[in-house]
């Protein structure tokens, strides 16, 4: 099991230059799997959501159904709603239940939550940390293929901060979920794309499609960086040529006909394998709608730190200022162009969640087709400049951009898809210095925003300490391999120091609201403030994520320095 | 240590995943990263543990050393001070000194600020809920936290600076194997007990003595017998090297009187305070009930089986039928004095500083092997004071503490199956040992049968140069894992149920008593070999 050979041994002639590396250097993931796998098997004990019956479930659903019955099970309100390379994993999965936990109550329909042993536990938990090999299988090439001393140092920084995350610490191993094998073929596009296999980038993150929808999300800055990194060749369109000529020349001369059918043959094999058998039982409707349900609320029942978490706060405050401060409701009125009175009653719908309608009071109204709008707005924005220099770094950015506008702005958002943003940004930030005061700003928030999955106390300084020592550790590492800037011009030195206050005062800002959660069995006060809790969470981390958004897209639009190809690595 | 300082020195753990890493940091402006490395992932590993189950848990009537914990929490915080020591004696009677009364009333009137019911009188007995866990188990953390952390990164320090000029980071590294030893992480925050507290003040006392503050390091260490009597284990050695150093000081050969004045005064104020209060609200007989639930010599040579001298030869001779209780008392005295006679007399002829840590091991072995009433747990006084050998520069004595530790841990293990913590068990087991780099030989091994593995130089070496010791080591790894096999494949036999924990007993002691000899034989010819050391 010694990932650095199994893959280096194919890597051997492009890294002469490795050869000579000191001996001193150590740059297999081999020690951090061991070291976080022996913490994650001391984690089995520990709180579990739903999400574990959802994926027992899905274990049943699989071991116990044939393939044309999956999609339709419905005993359990858990239903299959991944896409199809999930579910033959959690086939293959199922087939190596043993017989006394599969009647431990690990392989059983029902419709009842909790009905499961120890045992059942303990096999699931080991099914995560088994399917991460992939991940560090994954990262361990990303460091093999380096060119140089310098870029392997960098790359192992970036799969060590991958490696350690404390989202996948906090979401898979104790939350229980797969991200840590999802993430694996999003890491090995990425490594591809680095490499120029864009076919074989194109494979990968077409499986990890079929694996998981909201990597849909990323899906068009991959469109067109390899329709245009890799089926367009640039040429200047002529204005004095005729209309005609002009037409022949994109069609015989810029486009490479051959690249584009590749990669259509690879996206379309991948999803045959995946949608073809239910294709051929005519069930394709169905999966679609288990897919794609629309029946959800703005946001979950605790806000994502995005976008829609501060707008709701801000209909919040003016509930409040209407409510208390006379004559504030008319102004307010007036201004929203509401008309008058104004109906309270709808204030409380926003704690529900599930329940599909989010009312707000005094501000515009929100529907999916204006989120739709808007993160389709910012996306096309983002891949403009990468359709006309598709370099692998503006790629990153790109990639990084969509996924993070589609966090912000979109529709029934899950804090955990932070992930989607953060991983990402990780393998951007080392192409510039400038970059690091907004990834930390988005690393710590993202990270501190995932705590209220967490909500017992056992857990709590487990989650807090590991999240800490990630921020120290990776702060000092990035900084040190990041490539400095030639135009430090721009720097904002007050925005970082501002930056610095925001990431310290998380601290006190953790601890107290543990201590009012602590302190709310004195006062049943605090009790009634529970929601008020997870709205500091979210406002105060959505604050964090936006204004580091702000910061990435100043420098993504504003400073082409930063996504050119970067002559020494 | 003239010798030694020309040479650089090389830390043993070169090559092992720790030295790994930790290295990247080894740039003077990171240094404290690296600390903050260790600390914090010693706090996550030993939260990771805390969140597994504890001593007794759903075992009424009576539960563990858990609720015992609880319920001296609770008396302390709702009785008058003089009925600390009285009350219902048969449930959890609180038998330990003062200052873990007063510990734990403190921990008590926290934990009342956050929920009241956690230690209402009487009616929370038996309580188990998880936000008590949680609350119990985070003042456990930063009891650790306050006192032994520190401590050992003091130690490290020291040893670098003064004993064998290790660089910063090697200090750090060697601290880091001492934090990362599993005995203590299982005990304190598995099965669940404040020792970290008794060893955190004797390691801050020894810290004390190696800078010359005698009356600190005096008061610290009646800090810790008062905190649990077990610390006496460690009593003679402190007194005597206390009593050499008053009697006639190293450096100026002298009788220093003032010296030898402070420091009792400070032991004798330092107790005063505490039972003061005890006096006080209960009158003079407080002391007298205090010392009899200290030391309840009637309850007999062993409790349960621990791996000392009696229960170990108890299958040969049934020391309870032949002798009366008063009898194996003295016989069991006349043991431990002799076997603690070489280190006292030692530490009396050659007060010297490098000396302390392994008279303090000799030492408290003696006591635990032949000493009346010893619990299983006892192992923690050897173990701290060999865990510090680990600043010694030498494989050989690096692969024997290696040893020892994998010894203690596995001495252990009928307890802590009992309280349902073997992952726990077997994740530190392997943790310690692959971090020091113990196991880098599987490497080696796969290497040798042809496997595709990654070649790197091999760590601290597992076995020392000595061909017996080879054996031994060997012997005794083969013994414990083929029973921890056999345990786990059969049941033991309907007329022995008793088999596999005798077998583990006996594994145990041997190792424990061969690993008592090397040490004493380690510590003369240190002391003998004048020209490695310093003196002063």
């Amino acid at each position: 099991m010694d990932m650095r050979n199994t893959v280096e041994t194919k890597q051997q002639p492009q890294n002469r230059a490795v050869e000579e590396l000191p001996r001193k250097y150590n740059f297999s993931l081999w020690n951090i799997w061991v070291a976080s796998t022996l913490l994650k098997i001391l984690l089995f004990p520990t709180y579990h959501s739903t999400d574990f019956d959802v994926h027992r479930n899905w274990l049943s659903i699989t071991k116990l159904l044939p393939l044309r019955k999956w999609y339709f099970e419905h005993t359990s309100q858990w239903t299959l709603d991944y896409p199809p390379f999930f579910a033959y994993f959690e086939w293959v999965l199922s087939r190596f239940v043993p017989e006394a936990i599969a009647r431990d109550g690990c392989i059983k329909l029902t419709a009842k939550d909790g009905e499961y042993g120890y045992l059942t536990v303990i096999f699931q938990r080991s099914t995560v940390i088994i399917s991460e090999i992939v991940l560090f299988l994954a990262l361990q090439r990303l460091i093999d293929t380096s060119r140089s001393l310098r870029e392997k140092k960098r790359n192992f920084v970036i799969a060590s901060s991958i490696a350690l995350s404390p989202g996948f610490f906090i979401i898979d191993h104790i939350h229980f979920q797969y991200n840590g094998f999802l993430f694996a073929f999003l890491v090995l596009s990425l490594v591809e794309a680095r490499l120029g296999n864009y076919r074989r980038c194109a494979f990968w993150f077409a499986v990890l499609l079929c694996l998981k929808h909201i990597f849909l999300y990323m899906a068009p800055a991959y469109f067109v960086y390899l329709l245009s990194g890799f089926c367009l060749k640039r040429r200047k369109i002529d204005t004095s040529k005729s209309f005609g000529e002009n037409v022949k020349q994109v069609l015989f001369d810029t486009i490479i006909w051959r690249h584009l059918f590749q990669l259509g043959l690879i996206v379309i094999g991948v999803f045959t394998v995946a949608f073809g058998p239910f294709v051929y039982y005519g069930e394709l409707d169905q999966v679609m709608s288990r897919l794609f349900p629309f029946s959800r609320g703005l946001t979950h029942a605790y806000w994502a730190p995005n976008f829609w978490a501060l707008y709701s706060f801000v209909d919040r405050i003016l509930i409040q200022l209407g409510k208390n401060i006379p004559g504030f409701e008319r102004l307010a009125c007036a201004i929203l162009k509401k008309s008058r009175p104004v109906d309270y009653s709808g204030a409380s719908s926003l704690t529900r969640g599930i329940v599909g309608d989010v009312e707000f009071v005094f501000l515009p109204q929100i529907l999916p087709v204006h989120t739709f709008m808007l993160t389709l707005f910012y996306q096309i924005l983002c891949l403009i400049p990468l359709f006309f220099r598709p370099s692998y770094e503006r790629f990153l950015g790109a990639l990084t951009y969509c996924a993070w506008t589609s966090f912000l702005f979109g529709w029934h958002v899950h804090e955990k898809a932070i992930l989607l943003a953060i991983i990402p940004y990780s393998f951007c930030v080392i192409q510039d210095r400038k970059l690091l005061p907004s990834f930390e700003l988005l690393a710590t928030a993202g990270y501190i925003s995932l705590f209220p999955l967490l909500f017992g106390s056992a857990e709590w300084l487990f989650k807090a300490l590991i999240t800490f020592v990630w921020v120290v550790v990776f702060n000092t590492s990035f900084n040190e391999v990041c490539h400095f800037s030639t135009t430090l011009a721009r720097r904002a030195a007050a925005l970082d120091r501002i930056n610095l206050i925001y990431e310290f005062l998380m601290v006190p800002f953790c601890l107290f609201i543990q201590m009012t959660d602590v302190e709310s069995r004195n006062f049943p006060i605090l009790d009634r403030l529970q929601f008020l809790r997870l709205m500091a969470y979210s406002v105060y981390c959505g604050a964090g994520v936006l204004s580091s958004w702000n910061s990435f897209s100043w420098l993504y639009f504003m400073d082409d320095s930063v996504w050119e190809e970067k002559k020494e690595w | 240590m003239r010798q030694l300082r020309k040479n650089k020195f090389v830390s043993l753990f070169r090559s092992s995943p720790l030295n790994d890493f930790l290295v990247p940091f080894r740039k003077a402006q990171n240094q404290w990263v690296a600390r903050y490395i260790i600390i914090v992932f010693a706090l996550i590993v030993r939260c990771a543990v805390g969140i597994g189950p504890y001593s007794g848990e759903n075992t009424p009537p009576m539960y563990g050393d858990f609720e015992a914990q609880r319920h001296w929490m609770e008396i302390t915080t709702h009785l008058p001070i003089g009925k600390w020591y009285y009350f219902d004696l048969q449930y959890w009677g609180l038998d330990y000194p003062p200052l873990t009364a007063f510990h734990s009333w403190l921990l008590g009137k926290i934990g009342s600020l956050i929920d009241s019911s956690w230690f209402a009188l009487n009616v929370s007995r038996g309580l188990e809920t998880p936000d008590l866990k949680s609350y119990m188990r985070i003042t456990a953390l930063f009891s650790e936290l306050a006192l032994y952390i520190p401590a050992v990164i003091l130690f490290t320090r020291w040893m670098g600076r003064y004993y064998n000029n290790a660089s910063t980071i090697d200090q750090t590294i060697i601290a880091a194997a001492i934090l990362y030893q599993p005995a203590l992480i299982i005990i304190d925050h598995g099965h669940f007990q404040y020792n970290s507290v008794m060893l955190g003040f004797s390691l801050l006392a020894l810290v004390n003595l190696l800078y010359d503050n005698f009356c600190v390091a005096a008061i610290l260490f009646t800090l810790s017998i008062s905190f649990k009597q077990m610390a006496l284990y460690y009593a003679p050695i402190f007194f005597f090297y206390l009593l050499r150093i008053c009697l006639r000081s190293p450096r100026t050969h002298s009788v220093c009187i003032l010296r030898f004045v402070s420091v009792g005064c400070s032991v004798i104020a330092t107790l005063f305070l505490e039972f003061l209060p005890f006096v006080v609200f209960g009158g003079i007989g407080q002391i007298k009930q205090c010392l009899i639930r200290l030391f309840p010599f009637e309850r007999g040579l062993f409790e349960d089986k621990v791996s000392n001298f009696w229960c170990a030869t108890n299958i040969f001779i049934k020391y309870k039928s032949i002798f009366s209780t008063s009898q194996l008392k003295t016989i069991a005295l006349v043991f431990t004095l002799i076997g603690i006679a070489p280190s006292c007399g030692l530490i009396c002829f050659k007060p010297r500083k490098e000396l302390l840590p392994w008279c303090l091991a000799s030492c408290s072995m003696a006591f635990y092997l032949f000493s009346f009433q010893v619990h299983e747990k006892s192992i923690l006084l050897p173990w701290m004071p060999i865990t510090l050998l680990l600043n010694e520069v030498d494989s050989d004595v690096i692969s024997m503490v290696c040893w020892f530790f994998n010894a203690a841990l596995f001495s252990m293990w009928p307890l802590l199956k009992r309280d349902g913590l073997i992952i726990q068990y077997a994740v530190l087991g392997i943790l310690s040992n692959w971090l020091m780099g113990n196991l880098s030989w599987i490497r080696k091994a796969l290497r040798a049968i042809k496997l595709p593995v990654h070649y790197r130089n091999l760590a601290t070496p597992v076995l020392p140069h000595n061909l017996f010791w080879r054996v031994i080591i060997v012997g005794s790894y083969i013994a414990a894992i083929g029973l921890q096999i056999v345990e786990f494949v059969f049941d033991p036999p309907k007329s022995l149920p008793h088999l596999w924990i005798i077998g583990n007993v006996e594994i145990s002691f041997c190792s424990f008593a061969l690993f008592w000899i090397w040490c004493n034989y380690r510590m003369f010819t240190l002391a003998v070999d004048d020209s490695k050391l310093k003196t002063e």
